[in-house]
C-alpha cells in the first residue's frame, strides 16, 4: 500500500512536467519509479502546478481514450492470436497461453471503462441509414463486447445451477439447448450471427458475446473442484477441459490418454467440439471489430468523434461529461452493480468475471481508470506513461486547490481500498469467496463507502467548474 | 358532422401558423394571451367543464398545450427505440447516488431470486415486463404463458379456495431444472409442486364493418384450462386472463394527488354523458390508511410499493416483508412441502430483503415515459394529421376517461425508508425529481363498466360438454371485455382505464405485444373498437368516423 501511494505520487510529478514541457505533442515518456522514487519528497514540495485549462484537459483526455482504446484493441488482437492458435492446436500451453491473453486484454478494457455513460462512442457509435458512422445513444458496441451477466447456458453446455429459466419455445431455450448444440436452427456460426443474435430474440438477458462469452468459452463454469455447484464454494475458477476443443482433426498427437472430444454431460460428438471452436473463434474476431471501430472513432487524425470532442467549443461540455463519467463509474456502476449487488446476496452470478474469478482485477482497473481520468496520466500497456492536463491542476489553476487535494486523497483512498481485494484475491481468495465472509464483506463495503465520498467530491467538482449536469442537458436538448 | 369537422381541422392549420410566427415570443405572455381570449371568447374548447385546482390553464380540444410533447414533463426521456420504457428520469441519472440505486433496481428487476416458488409464473421482473414493457400472448397453444396469466375466483369475487387468486403455470420439483408445467393431478398423486394448471388461449374470427364500408377483424379469445395438477376448480369457477402491463411512469401516476383524480369520478353519471368513472379503494398494506387503488388492471393496489411487493409473491413465488407467506393456498400440501424445502436463510424467513425491495420500487417509480413523437422542437409544430387525430379524440369523448393531464405533487419517499446500495434508513425524502411535473398519462386511474359477460363450461376436445377427469377442460368464453371475476371493488364487467402514454412504442419495445388488458387487439384500431359499455358512444364515433379521420386518430394514438 505504502508502495502504490509512493509510485502514484511519483506519477503525478512526472505527469506534471510532462504536460508543462509541451501541451501539443504529447510524448510518451518510460516510467522510471525506481529513479524517481527517492526524488518524491523533493518534487513534491518544489513542483508548481502548471495551469490547465478546460480545452488541454480535454484534448489530454482524447488521447488518454485513443492510447487506452488501442491498447484493448491490441491485446484484443493478441487474444485473437491466441485463440486462433489453441483452436487449431488444442495443446495445454495454447490453452494456457488463450487464457492468460484474455487476462492481459481485460487490463487496458477495465481502464477505459471511464468513458462510459456520456453517449460516447463505447456506448453509442453506430451506422446510420447511409451506412456512415454516427451516435446514437445506447445503440453502441458496449452491450456486445462487455455485457454480463451472460447467457452461458444460451451459448455451450452448462450445469443447472438454479434453473427456473422459463422462456422460449424455440429448442436453444429448452433444457440443455445452446446455440454450440443447436446446429438446425443455427447451422453456421460466424461473427455476423453472434453479432444478430448477441441478445438473443432481444432478451437482454441473453447475452452471447463479448469478453465474458469468450471467457466461458475459455474456462467454463466456475464449478468446485469437483464438479458441483453449491452453495458454498471453493478457491477455483472455471475446469472447462481442453479436450471440449478436441476435433477429429486437431486431435494432439501428444495425447497419451486416449482422450477425445468432450461436452459436458450432452457427449462427445465431433461437430459440437468443431462449433465450439468455431464459435470461440467468432465471438473473438467479434469483439476485434467491436473494438476496431471504437479506435476509429477516437484516432487524433480522422475519427471523427476525437475531432468533435476536442473542439473548443465543446470543451466545457466534455469536461463535465468526463466527471460525469468518473461519478456514474464510481458509483452506480462500480460500487453499485459491480459490487454492493454481488456482496448484498452473495450471488455469483453477479460477479463481473466470474468464469474466470478475474473480478478483483475489474474493481481495481475501473477504479484506477476513474483516476487516471483526474489526474491526466495512463500508463500505456507497454509500460510508457502518458500524460497531459488534467482536471486536478485545472481545479487549482480556478483556485480550487483545497478541493483538489480532497479528491485526489479520495481516489487515492478508493484505491488503497480496492488494492486490499485485489491482493486477497492474489493470494487465493478470489472475489466470490471474499462475498461469503464476513471479515473479508467489510473489506468491500469499505470500498464501497470510499467510492461514495469520492463521488461526492465529484460532484463538488462538477460544481466548482461550473459545468453542471444542468448545462449538459440544456447541450443536449440543442442538439435534437 | 363532416363539415364541422373540417372547419375544425381549418381551424387547427390557423393556429398552428399562428404558433409558427409567434414562435420568439416569451412563454408567460402566450399563456397569458391564451387565457385572456378564451376568457372573452367562448369556454366550450375546453377539454373538460370541471375545474382541477392544479393551476394549469384550461386544457383545450383544439390547440396542444406548449409542452404536450414532453408526455412526463422532465420526467421524459428523448429515447424512442426497444429501450424507450427503460430509461431513468433525466435528474436521477445526474445524481450519482440515485443513479446507483436505480441500477440497483433494475439489476434486480432483470434477476432471478433464491426461493422463488414454488409456484410461479416468471422467475424475473423483466421476464413478464419485457424490457419494461408489455408481455406477450404466447404464440402457439402449445408454449405455456410465461407474460400473461389467468386470475381466477369465483362470480362473486372470492378466491378460489385451493388454486388462490392466480393460476401459477410452473411449479417447483426437486431434481428437476426449470419450471415444472403441470400434470394433471399431480400434486395429488404425487405429492409434488407442479405448475397449478396449463392454460391457453384460441381466438375466434369476428368480422365487423365501419360505417364508411371498410371491415375489420378481431380476434375473440376462448381461454382454455386443462391438467390441473390439484384437483377440480369450485363449480363457479372464474377466470380472467392478464397480460402484463408496462411499468414506466408508475412514480409519477402514483404522485397524481388524489383529489385531482377524484374530480374526474361521477359514479351517479350526474352529467349524463353514459361514463361513470368511479375510484376503488384499498388500504396502505403498511400504515392502513385508506386510498385510491391506481394500479393492478382492476385497480387494486393503491402504491407501486403494494403493486411490486403482490407480484413478487404472486407471480414468481418471491416472499417478502410486505407478503411473507408463500404464494400456497392450505389446501395445496404439495406447494406447502415444497416451499419447506426452500432456502430461505436471506432475509428474516422471507425470500427478498427490504433492500432489493426498496431498490426495485426506486427503480419502478423512476423509469421514464417516451416523449412524443410528431413534434418539431426546432419549430415548435406537430405534424398535421397528428393535430387533426388529436381534434378526433376529444371529439369522440376518448379524454373522459383517457383523461390527458396532471399535475404532480408530493412524492414521499418508500415508507420502507431511503435506500442506498447497501442499506435503508429510518429517513423518507421525497422523490424530488416526480414532483411538480405536468404529465400526459391518458388516463383517470378510475373504474368503468366496459360491458359483456362470460360463461365457464366444461368440455371435451370436442366441444361437448363433461363433468370430471383429464379429458375435461374449462373453457371461458366472454362477450366483450368482461370477465366475469370481480376483484376488488371492481365489478365483472368493470376495468381500470389504463394509461395511453407511450402507447405507439408498444411494438417497438416489443414486436411481439398486442393490447388491451388480455392481449386480444393486434393493433390500436382493434382495440377501439373492443370498447363497449361507457365507452359505447366513443367506440361508435369511430365506427362512424371516415378513413382519413381514423387515420389520424390513429396517428395521434400512435404518437403518444
Amino acid at each position: 500500500m505504502k508502495n502504490i501511494k509512493n509510485i502514484a505520487l511519483s506519477l503525478v510529478c512526472i505527469g506534471v512536467l510532462a504536460a508543462c514541457g509541451s501541451d501539443d505533442k504529447k510524448v510518451a515518456a518510460p516510467v522510471d519509479t525506481g529513479q524517481n522514487q527517492g526524488n518524491v519528497q523533493t518534487d513534491e514540495t518544489t513542483v508548481v502546478h502548471p495551469t490547465a485549462t478546460i480545452e488541454s484537459v480535454v484534448s489530454a483526455n482524447a488521447d488518454y481514450a485513443f492510447a487506452v482504446y488501442t491498447d484493448a484493441l491490441h491485446s484484443a488482437q493478441s487474444l485473437q492470436e491466441a485463440v486462433d492458435k489453441f483452436v487449431a492446436s488444442p495443446s495445454e500451453n495454447n490453452f494456457m497461453a488463450a487464457k492468460q491473453a484474455w487476462l492481459n486484454a481485460r487490463e487496458p478494457y477495465g481502464q477505459s471503462e471511464v468513458f462510459r455513460f456520456r453517449e460516447g462512442p463505447i456506448d453509442a457509435l453506430t451506422k446510420d441509414e447511409q451506412g456512415n458512422w454516427t451516435l446514437e445513444d445506447g445503440q453502441g458496441p458496449e452491450g456486445a463486447i462487455n455485457a454480463w451477466p451472460l447467457a452461458e447456458a444460451l451459448i455451450d453446455y452448462t450445469q443447472d445451477m438454479d434453473g427456473n429459466q422459463s422462456r422460449g419455445n424455440a429448442q436453444v431455450y429448452q433444457a440443455g439447448g445452446n446455440i454450440i448444440l443447436d446446429s438446425v436452427s443455427f447451422p453456421q456460426i460466424t461473427a455476423e450471427l453472434i453479432r444478430e443474435k448477441f441478445e438473443l430474440d432481444g432478451e437482454e438477458a441473453n447475452v452471447t458475446s463479448g469478453y465474458h462469452a469468450i471467457e466461458f468459452l475459455l474456462w467454463g463454469q466456475d464449478l468446485n473442484a469437483d464438479l458441483t455447484y453449491t452453495a458454498q464454494r471453493d478457491y477455483t475458477a472455471g475446469h472447462r477441459p481442453i479436450t471440449d476443443y478436441y476435433t477429429s482433426a486437431n486431435l494432439p498427437s501428444d495425447e497419451a490418454n486416449g482422450r477425445t472430444c468432450t461436452s459436458g454431460e450432452q457427449g462427445s460428438f465431433n461437430e459440437i467440439c468443431e462449433r465450439r471452436g468455431v464459435y470461440l473463434k467468432a465471438v473473438t474476431q467479434l469483439l476485434v471489430e467491436d473494438l476496431q471501430a471504437v479506435v476509429d472513432a477516437w484516432r487524433p487524425d480522422t475519427g471523427f468523434h476525437y475531432q468533435e470532442y476536442v473542439k473548443a467549443e465543446n470543451a466545457a461540455a466534455n469536461l463535465g461529461a468526463m466527471l460525469e463519467s468518473m461519478g456514474r463509474l464510481s458509483f452506480g456502476e462500480l460500487a453499485g452493480e459491480r459490487m454492493s449487488i454481488a456482496v448484498r446476496t452473495d450471488s455469483q452470478e453477479d460477479e463481473h468475471s466470474c468464469f474466470s474469478d478475474n473480478t478483483h482485477r475489474d474493481i481495481w482497473l475501473n477504479a484506477k481508470g476513474i483516476r487516471n481520468t483526474y489526474l491526466g496520466l495512463y500508463t500505456r500497456v507497454n509500460g510508457l506513461e502518458q500524460s497531459g492536463a488534467s482536471i486536478h491542476n485545472l481545479l487549482i489553476t480556478k483556485g480550487h486547490e483545497e478541493l483538489a487535494v480532497k479528491l485526489k486523497a479520495a481516489l487515492d483512498s478508493t484505491m488503497g481500498k480496492v488494492l486490499i481485494i485485489d491482493e486477497i484475491a492474489k493470494s487465493g481468495m478470489s472475489f466470490d469467496v471474499q462475498i461469503q465472509n464476513a471479515e473479508h464483506k467489510e473489506h468491500i463495503y469499505a470500498a464501497i463507502s470510499a467510492l461514495g465520498e469520492q463521488t461526492d467530491l465529484i460532484q463538488q467538482a462538477i460544481d466548482a467548474l461550473d459545468v453542471s449536469a444542468e448545462d449538459l442537458k440544456q447541450d443536449t436538448e440543442e442538439n435534437i | 358532422m363532416t363539415y364541422t369537422l373540417k372547419k375544425l381541422f381549418m381551424l387547427i392549420v390557423i393556429i398552428s401558423l399562428n404558433a409558427c410566427g409567434g414562435d420568439s415570443s416569451s412563454e408567460s405572455n402566450d399563456k397569458k394571451d391564451n387565457s385572456n381570449k378564451s376568457e372573452q371568447v367562448t369556454t366550450n374548447n375546453h377539454a373538460f367543464n370541471i375545474t382541477v385546482n392544479d393551476g394549469l390553464a384550461p386544457l383545450l380540444i383544439n390547440q396542444p398545450d406548449a409542452t404536450e410533447h414532453l408526455s412526463a414533463g422532465l420526467g421524459t426521456t428523448n429515447m424512442v427505440d426497444q429501450n424507450a420504457y427503460s430509461q431513468a428520469i433525466e435528474a436521477i441519472v445526474d445524481e450519482p447516488q440515485l443513479d446507483a440505486v436505480f441500477k440497483a433496481g433494475d439489476h434486480t428487476f432483470r434477476s432471478n431470486h433464491d426461493g422463488q416458488g414454488p409456484l410461479f409464473n416468471n422467475s424475473s421482473c423483466q421476464g413478464c415486463h419485457i424490457k419494461d414493457g408489455r408481455g406477450q400472448v404466447p404464440s402457439t397453444a402449445d408454449e405455456a404463458m410465461s407474460s400473461m396469466f389467468l386470475r381466477i375466483g369465483d362470480s362473486l369475487g372470492n378466491v378460489e379456495p385451493t388454486y388462490g387468486d392466480q393460476l401459477q403455470v410452473f411449479g417447483t420439483i426437486n431434481g428437476r431444472s426449470g419450471g415444472v408445467i403441470a400434470k394433471y393431478r399431480g400434486a395429488l398423486d404425487e405429492g409434488l409442486a407442479y405448475g397449478e394448471a396449463y392454460t391457453w388461449v384460441e381466438y375466434e374470427r369476428v368480422t365487423g364493418t365501419f360505417s364508411d364500408g371498410e371491415t375489420y377483424e378481431l380476434r375473440k379469445p376462448i381461454y382454455k384450462i386443462k391438467d390441473l395438477a390439484y384437483g377440480d376448480f369450485i363449480d363457479d369457477v372464474q377466470f380472467s386472463a392478464r397480460v402484463t402491463p408496462h411499468v414506466y411512469g408508475s412514480g409519477l401516476l402514483e404522485s397524481i394527488p388524489q383529489q385531482h383524480l377524484l374530480a374526474y369520478a361521477d359514479p351517479t353519471d350526474n352529467n349524463n354523458d353514459g361514463i361513470s368513472g368511479r375510484p376503488a379503494y384499498t388500504s396502505h398494506p403498511v400504515s392502513g390508511e385508506k386510498q385510491i387503488a391506481r394500479f393492478g388492471q382492476k385497480a387494486v393496489t393503491g402504491s407501486v410499493l403494494q403493486q411490486i411487493a403482490g407480484a413478487y409473491r404472486g407471480d414468481m413465488g418471491v416472499t417478502n416483508s410486505i407478503n411473507s407467506a408463500e404464494p400456497c393456498t392450505d389446501a395445496q400440501t404439495a406447494c406447502l412441502a415444497q416451499a419447506e424445502r426452500e432456502n430461505n436463510k436471506h432475509h428474516n424467513g422471507v425470500d427478498l430483503n427490504d433492500v432489493d425491495l426498496a431498490q426495485v420500487e426506486f427503480y419502478n417509480r423512476t423509469l421514464a415515459v417516451p416523449k412524443r413523437r410528431g413534434f418539431d422542437v426546432s419549430t415548435q409544430l406537430w405534424q398535421e394529421e397528428i393535430l387533426a387525430g388529436r381534434a378526433q379524440f376529444y371529439a369522440a369523448n376518448c379524454h373522459s376517461c383517457h383523461v390527458p393531464r396532471y399535475k404532480t405533487a408530493q412524492a414521499p419517499g418508500s415508507v420502507l425508508g431511503d435506500v442506498d446500495l447497501v442499506s435503508l434508513s429510518d429517513a423518507r425524502t421525497n422523490i424530488i425529481a416526480l414532483e411538480q411535473q405536468v404529465i400526459y398519462p391518458y388516463t383517470d386511474l378510475l373504474l368503468h363498466d366496459m360491458g359483456g359477460s362470460c360463461v365457464v363450461s366444461k368440455e371435451l376436445i370436442d366441444g361437448q360438454s363433461c363433468n370430471e377427469g383429464e379429458q375435461c377442460i374449462y373453457v371461458q368464453r366472454c362477450e366483450g371485455l368482461a370477465d366475469g371475476r370481480p376483484e376488488g371493488e371492481a365489478t365483472a364487467s368493470e376495468w381500470k382505464t389504463p394509461p395511453l402514454w407511450g402507447l405507439g412504442l408498444v411494438q417497438t419495445v416489443n414486436p411481439k405485444a398486442t393490447f388491451l388488458h388480455d392481449g386480444r387487439a393486434r393493433s390500436i384500431q382493434e382495440a377501439i373498437i373492443w370498447h363497449d359499455g361507457e365507452a359505447k358512444a366513443s367506440q361508435q364515433a369511430f365506427i362512424n368516423m371516415d378513413k382519413t379521420q381514423r387515420t389520424a386518430l390513429l396517428a395521434f394514438l400512435g404518437s403518444l
